[in-house]
This record gives C-alpha cells, structure tokens and sequence, in this order.
C-alpha cells in the first residue's frame, strides 16, 4: 500500500523556452492532508484542492494518509493551472491507483475541472511544444487541444477528457485515441490594395517596407487611408513558414488570444491596439510570469501603432529595445523571461495637433509652436528607427476619378517575394534587410554611393545611426530593382524618405 | 559603472558623430584624446608601426587600442568638448569612415591624416580641389595671384581650400566665395576659438564661407589656440586634401613649404608662383621651383595641372543658373505648379516615371538647394525661368 515515490513531468514556461518540472508525490502515515512543496504561486496551491475535489467526484480514491507533494527544481517559478494534471496523475500513482512505473514515463499538462474533466490552458501549444522539446516520450493532453498538439512532432500523444480516462489509459484498459493534426490554414483572400486609388508614394513606401522589413512611418489628415494602408500590408508579405506560424500561435495562446481548435495562420499576424496607455500592454508585464505585449503578437507580423504622438513617451521609449533586438526581455524578481518581438512597426500620425496641416480641403487651425512642439516629439531615437517616412494627403475628388486603379495586392506580393529571395541568398533563410550587418552592407556599395549618403544625410541633418539604417533601406531598393550594387540612385531615393519627418523636427 | 558613462558618452555623441561613423567610437577616441599627454597622433604612430592590419578596418584597431585604456574619469572630461561641438553644430568624422573625406584619409595609418576630422558643413568631396597656400604678411602682388588663381579655379568648377588666415589664405579664400567651385577653410585652432578675430567675427569671412555652402575643419579639440605647432600640423591636413597645391608667397620659415613638402610627398602635384628675386616672400615659391615645382604664371598652369579645362561652364551659358539637376518631366511639372507646391503623389503622377526615379532626383535637388519641401509639397526654389517652361500645359486644380 503506498509508500512508493511517485514521479510525473510537467513544463513550466519562461517565456517561451520550456523547462522540465518533476512532481513527486508520496504518501506516509498521518492526518489526510495535502501538502505542496516547491514554490508553488497561488494558482498551484489551488490546484492541491481541485486535484482532490477532481479525483473524489470522480469515484477515484483519495488516500486517508498525508500526501506530500514536491515541485522540483524549487527556483522555477510555476504558476498557472496546467501543473493539475500531472499532479493528479502523481497521487494517482503514489496511491497505486496507476502503476508508478508507467506515470514515470509519462509527461501532462492541462488543467482540472472540479467535476475531473480536464481542460486546455492557456499557453498550451508551447507547453505541449516544450515537453517534446525537452524528450518527452508520452505526454497527457486535454483532449480538446490533441489536434493542436498534433501539429507539434514528437511525443506519443495521450488525449484525455476525464480523469478516468487518465486511469484507463494508464492501466492499459484503453487504447490512445488517434489524433488528426489540426489544419494549416493558407493565407485567406483579406483586404486588397486594389482598393486604393492613388497614393503612389505611399504604396511604394509599404512596398519597400515588406521588402525589408523596414518600420515606416504615415502622416497624414485623418481620412487620407493610413490605416487602409497598414491594413493591407500582411497581405503583401509573404506566407509564415510552419515553424513561424508554429511560434505565433505559442504566443497568441499564452495571450490566451486562440484557441485550440483553431486551424494555424500562415498568414502573418496584424496588430492595431488602440489606444496604447500602458508599457506592460504593449511590450509585455504583468505579476508573476509576464504576459507577452502587442509587439510579441504581432511577431513576424506587423504592428500598428496609430496616433503615435498620443501615446505617453515613456510606452514608447519601452518600444525600443525590442525593436532594436527583435525580442523582449523582462526581468522579474523570479525570473528573466523573453518573448520574441521581430515586428514591421508602421505608426501613424496627424501632422499637427488638430490634424489638416498640409490639407488642401481644410486649413490648419494650430499656432505654429503648438506643430514645432508637436513634431518635436517625435524626434530623437524612435523617429531614427522609422527608416520610411512619408506623408499623405488627402486626395479631392477629381484627383480621385482620374487616379488610376492600385495594383491588387497578389502583384505586389510577387514582387516582395522575388526582391526578398535576394536577402535570403545574402544571409540566409528569413533575413531581412532591416538586420543587414553594416560591412556587407557597405561592401556592396559603390564607393561614390557611400560618400554621397553621408554628404547628403549631413546636409539635411540626419544621425549618425541614420547612416546604416539608410543604406539598408537602398539595399531594399537595389533588390527591387534586381541589382547587386547598391547606385547612387537607391541611396538617393532612401534619404528621400528621411527628408519629410527630418525637417519637420528640425 | 564604466560601462553606464560610456553609453550615457555615446549618447551625447550621437548629434556631433558624422553619418556613416560609430558614435561609440567618436566618444572613445574623444575620451582618449581629452587629457593632454594622450594625442590620437601617437595612436597612429602607434598603428602605422605594428604589423600590417589583419583587417582592413581602422574603426575596428582605433578601438581595440584605444577602449581598453579609459577610465570612467577620461569619460567624463570627454562631455565638455562633446558639448561644444554640439552647441556649435559640428560633426565629427572617423578615418576611414564615408563622411571622411578619402582623400585625406589614403594610405591611413601609414600617412598622418588626423584620426578624427571637426566639420562645420560638409566639404565637397567629388569635386577636384586646389589648395591656394601662402605668407600671412602678404605682398600686393601675392594678394592679387592669389586671387586671380582662385577665381578661376572656382569658375572652372575647382574647390578652393586654404588656412583661413590673413593675407595669401584671405584673399584666395574670398576671391572663390560665389563661384562654382566654392571655398572651404582648414582651421588652425580649435572650432570656437575666434581666429584670426576678423574672420571670425559675424558676417565675417567665415560666415560669408558658411553661407555659400563652404566647411569649416579642424582636427582640434575646442579652445586649442592657434600655436604655432597646432598651424604647422594644419598645413598637412591642406595637403592631404588637395589634389593640387600652389603656393603663392612665403619665406623660408612659412607653413606653405611644409604644405607643398606633404603634398609633394603624397605624390600631388605642387606648383609655385615666381616671385621677385629681391623680396623675402619669395624665398619659399622660388626654392620649390628650383627644386622641381611647377612654375603657375597664369591660372591655366593650375587648371592644366588638375586636369580641368576652363572652358567647361557647367551651366547654361546665356544665363549664370545652373542646370536643373531634375529630370525634364519633374522639372516641368514643379515649373507648371510653381510658385505653388506640388505634393509628391501629383508630382509621380504628373512627371510619368516611376516613384524611384523621382525620390531619387528629389533628393539630389533638395541637396543642390533647387527644391524645397514644406508641409504643402515640393517647390522650386527659383523662379523657373525662360521660354523652356510651359507655363499652361499641365497647370490642373483651381
Ligand atoms: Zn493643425
């Protein structure tokens, strides 16, 4: 009776990287309670009481002994719901209801419901991700999240509803039930450029940016299409690989944001957030393991940020390490978690307080410091980061009728897709020119091209860290136009996109 | 802790750091060179000993000599001139880098172009550029060669350069202001120091030199006066510079011998012009003759020697105005809409090429200063001109 050591294997999530939990579970002559050990947050220390209420409603045997339970290593922190399952199936095994030996090989993760059903969590595609990832041979799924879970290779899949189909499985009275991986959903028919009449420059803008990667920067009247443009750029860029699509969904269910029997997007994710108040919401945070931000959703995706100016600067300032690294680091006193973060930021501005500064149709109403002041708050490290920069206006009505119709967006996308085959023989699978390494950069540029950019730049008073971005933005430009050099002509047209915005701050 | 300074340095440097150079690195070498007994000269003395580069980026062995040597104190003495530079508007080149000009920088660490480069403006680097060298105590006679050379060099296309001080480098300097070719100034001291006071002052000859899109360098640190050793080093940096050098007047002590010797060293051209026997500015032109210079005894000897032909304009000779740098159909649309601005989007649609094409040439006119762009659109900065503009065809709006 009892006294065996129990071992099952849960995960626990930094951020997205895995980490192995053992829980042990033992029992020994005394009082029939339950104790935790192994810093468990409050969610886990629930999770004591749910096991048990679980395993009585199911008819299964709760011991008349004291139960100890240890989360080992104790220094990772663990929270959330998903450890009740492998905790159920560790008193389970220590009171020989299924056999020690068997839960030994066995990984779980999902939660309890009182009745014993056991349910996805959130966060369950990396966790299930994780366990394969760290050797797990068999692992116990909520069996609504089995076909998700199928998407990932790897383990042998046990699929439980119930804790008595835990029991079952376990004691060899069942067979595992066969899993259908859920479908990878091609890129659906979303908006058109098509659409969009006029706005040459524009478009060429969000072409480069596709290209490249580049962040680009709208200003513009309300109403001149900034948002239909930014709505139409994950449109152009091309499909998420599996592995991609694969990422985004891990981070979109620790967001709690999809759920399990949804198929997988291949198209890249789009994330408008409205009304940006607070730096946890956009680059992550929150008590105990943080949550990722907008700009971990929106990763391999794009991010919209409108009304820039309107968000607080500190928010803002929080943007720019992960724009720089492409992830997010966040320190808690219980860990260091990262999330990935390799977005294509396109934000979104008025060009002056009351918004029609430059607008044919209607006249500005603000007093010129009030635009300085305004403008001025763009500047500085952020605005260095917005390689493309352009300003739109408003198109009247005849301007409209005779604009010719936009390109459909499935042209573009051919376009980008060719331009980036260019990048990836440079430097490799998803290399974007946005990351190009300064010397093979400037080594595949005409000497004269170089000496003209810092001429140029100077001249208009751009940075010292606008150099590189620039000649990277040209190096987009010499893609599309199929050439290996970067030409006078593909910096010229890349400072032509600081111009607006460098001026207006100056 | 050092780390902390350095970043908040690099910081600081990222206004005055030249495009296409590494702010972190202008704070290094910024950091090193602010105490007085550690000179960025000996480190390339240093370099130029050692064996031949494993790389061939100096960024990359200026900062292995020079970063593991600072001490969070160097760091912090570095912020006054960093701070100056800044109030002024200067930036800040590394050799090697592109805002530095390659001319100076060949040969680098084994010629001793200075390591970093104080720009006020942007020296006009693709261009071919005479140096126009001579005594502070300067005769009639020098003052006029010197500016009869000069102009013409201007005219021709040539970028003049000189020291900025009294006499020969005044009147060349001022003899180029308002030609093609422009003028820049190489200073002596450092960038706030009011030397020589004269051309220094407001609305002065450096002033008129800035205004007609004309650099003011300089390797010093701020408030380095003008010592006689601080001029001499000045002189190689003219060199280094000039595709050719005359020297118009000068005794055997002047700084314009040491000009020509660099010069002559670094395998430029050197010529002089033949003085009067009897005066003792013309001891140093006449020993360069003997020694092999060439005699300048018209302003054709110098085009002759930098390989420009006077007769080459460069603009449309009925008018003085330069040729528009934009292609005919961009020209034609901004000159249809002007004095109104026209937005890029109806400027692309309009001109009938593509938006590179355009954006490319857009940026070169706001470069020559032929367009501007405000908050409106673009607009040509002059009246466009002659029967050659249309001036109904293409007008659209109300
Ligand atoms: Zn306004």
């Amino acid at each position: 009776m009892g006294r065996a050591l129990a071992i099952v294997r849960g995960v626990a999530l930094l951020g997205l990287s895995p980490r192995e939990v053992r829980v042990e579970a033992t029992s020994s002559p005394g009082l029939p309670v339950l104790r935790l050990v192994g810093l468990p947050d409050a969610a886990v220390r629930e999770a004591g009481d749910r096991v048990r209420a679980a395993i009585t409603r199911h008819g299964l045997r709760w011991p008349g002994e004291r139960l100890v339970v240890n989360l080992a290593p104790a220094d990772l922190p663990k929270v959330g719901s998903a450890f009740d399952l492998p905790l159920a199936v560790a008193v389970l095994a220590a009171t020989g209801q299924v056999p020690v030996e068997v839960a030994a090989g066995c990984w779980a993760c999902g939660e309890l419901g009182l009745d014993g059903s056991v349910r996805p969590v959130a966060g369950q595609l990396p966790l299930v991700a994780g366990a394969g990832q760290l050797g797990a041979q068999r692992l116990l799924v909520p069996a609504a999240a089995a076909a998700e879970a199928a998407l990932v290779s790897g383990p042998e899949l046990l699929p439980v509803a119930d804790l008595g189909e835990v029991v079952e499985l376990l004691t060899g009275r069942r067979r595992p039930r066969h899993v259908a991986p859920l479908t990878v959903r091609s890129t659906a028919p979303g908006p058109d450029l098509a659409e969009l009449r006029g706005q040459p420059l524009a478009r060429r803008a969000v072409e480069l940016a596709a290209v490249g990667g580049h962040h680009l920067l709208l200003s513009g009247p309300p109403g001149c299409g900034k948002s239909m443009l930014a709505d139409r750029l994950p449109g152009i860029l091309p499909e998420l690989s599996t592995d991609q699509a694969l990422e985004v969904a891990a981070l979109h269910s620790v967001a709690s944001l999809r759920s399990p029997d949804q198929p997988l997007e291949r198209r890249p994710p789009l994330r408008a957030p409205q009304q940006v108040v607070s730096a946890a919401a956009l680059v992550g945070g929150g008590s105990g393991v943080p949550r990722p931000g907008e700009v971990s959703l929106a990763h391999h995706g794009v991010l919209v940020l409108d009304e820039l100016l309107e968000i607080p600067r500190p928010v803002l300032d929080a943007l720019r390490q992960p724009l720089e690294r492409g992830e997010v680091v966040l320190t808690r006193s219980r860990a260091r978690v990262s999330y990935p973060a390799r977005v294509l930021l396109v934000a979104a501005t008025n060009p002056c307080p009351c918004g029609f500064l430059g607008d044919p149709r209607r006249s500005c109403t603000c007093r010129p410091d009030r635009v300085e002041r305004y403008r001025a708050r763009l500047s500085g490290p952020l605005l260095d980061r917005l390689d493309l920069q352009v300003s739109l206006r408003p198109l009247d009505h005849r301007d409209l009728l005779d604009a010719p119709t936009g390109e459909p967006s499935a042209v573009v996308a051919d376009r980008v897709a060719a331009a980036r085959q260019l990048a990836t023989e440079r430097s490799g699978p998803g290399a974007l020119n946005r990351d190009a390494p300064t010397p093979q950069l400037r080594r595949r540029t005409d000497a004269s091209a170089l000496t003209g950019l810092a001429g140029a730049l100077q001249r208009v008073g751009g940075s010292a860290r606008a150099f590189d971005r620039t000649l990277r933005v040209a190096r987009t430009i010499a893609d599309l136009a199929g050439d290996e050099i970067i030409r006078g002509a593909h910096v010229e047209e890349a400072v032509a996109y600081r111009l607006p915005a460098i001026r207006g701050a100056a | 802790m050092t780390t902390v300074v350095m970043d908040a340095l690099t910081d600081a440097c990222q206004p005055i750091t030249a495009p296409g150079s590494d702010p972190e690195l202008v704070a290094a070498l910024v950091a090193w060179a602010v105490r007085p007994r550690r000179t960025l000269e000996a480190v390339r003395r240093v370099l130029a000993a050692g064996p031949a580069p494993d790389t061939d980026s100096h960024g990359a062995r200026l900062r292995s000599h020079v970063l593991p040597q600072l001490d969070p104190d160097d760091l912090r003495a570095a912020r006054a001139p960093v701070e100056q530079w800044r109030r002024h508007g200067c930036r800040v080149a590394i050799v090697g880098d592109p805002g530095y000009p390659a001319r100076l920088g060949d040969g680098w660490p084994h010629t001793d172009g200075p390591v970093l480069l104080v720009s006020l403006g942007v020296l006009a680097t693709s261009v071919p550029t005479v140096a126009v060298v001579g005594s502070r105590s300067a005769t009639s006679y020098g003052i006029g060669i010197a500016a009869w050379l000069a102009e013409a060099a201007g005219a021709a296309g040539a970028h003049v350069l000189s020291g900025g001080a009294v006499g020969i480098d005044a009147a060349a300097h001022r003899a180029a202001l308002g030609t093609r070719g422009g003028t820049s100034v190489v200073l002596g001291c450092g960038h706030d120091i009011a030397y020589p006071r004269g051309h220094a002052r407001p609305g002065g000859l450096f002033d008129a030199v800035r205004a007609q899109g004309g650099a003011l360098l300089s390797e010093q640190f701020p408030q380095v006066p003008p010592r006689a050793g601080v001029v001499r080093a000045r002189n190689r940096i003219v060199a280094g510079l000039a595709d050719v050098v005359v020297v118009v007047e000068g005794s055997s002590r002047s700084g314009a011998l040491l000009t020509a010797t660099t010069a002559s060293d670094r395998g430029r051209p050197v010529l002089a012009v033949p003085g009067d026997v009897r005066a003792p500015g013309s001891v140093a032109p006449n020993r360069l003759l003997a020694e092999g210079g060439h005699p300048c005894t018209e302003p054709q000897d110098l085009l002759d020697a930098l390989g420009t032909s006077r007769s080459d304009p460069g603009g449309d000779p009925d008018t003085d105005r330069p040729l528009s740098v934009l292609p005919a159909s961009v020209h034609a649309a901004l000159a249809a809409a002007w004095p109104r601005a026209l937005s890029v989007d109806l400027l692309l649609e309009r001109a009938g090429l593509g938006a590179g094409a355009v954006l490319s040439a857009l940026t070169r006119a706001q470069v020559a200063g032929e367009v501007v762009e405000g908050p409106d659109g673009l607009v040509l900065c002059r009246k466009p001109g002659g029967a050659d503009t249309p001036r109904e065809s293409g007008r659209h709006g109300s």
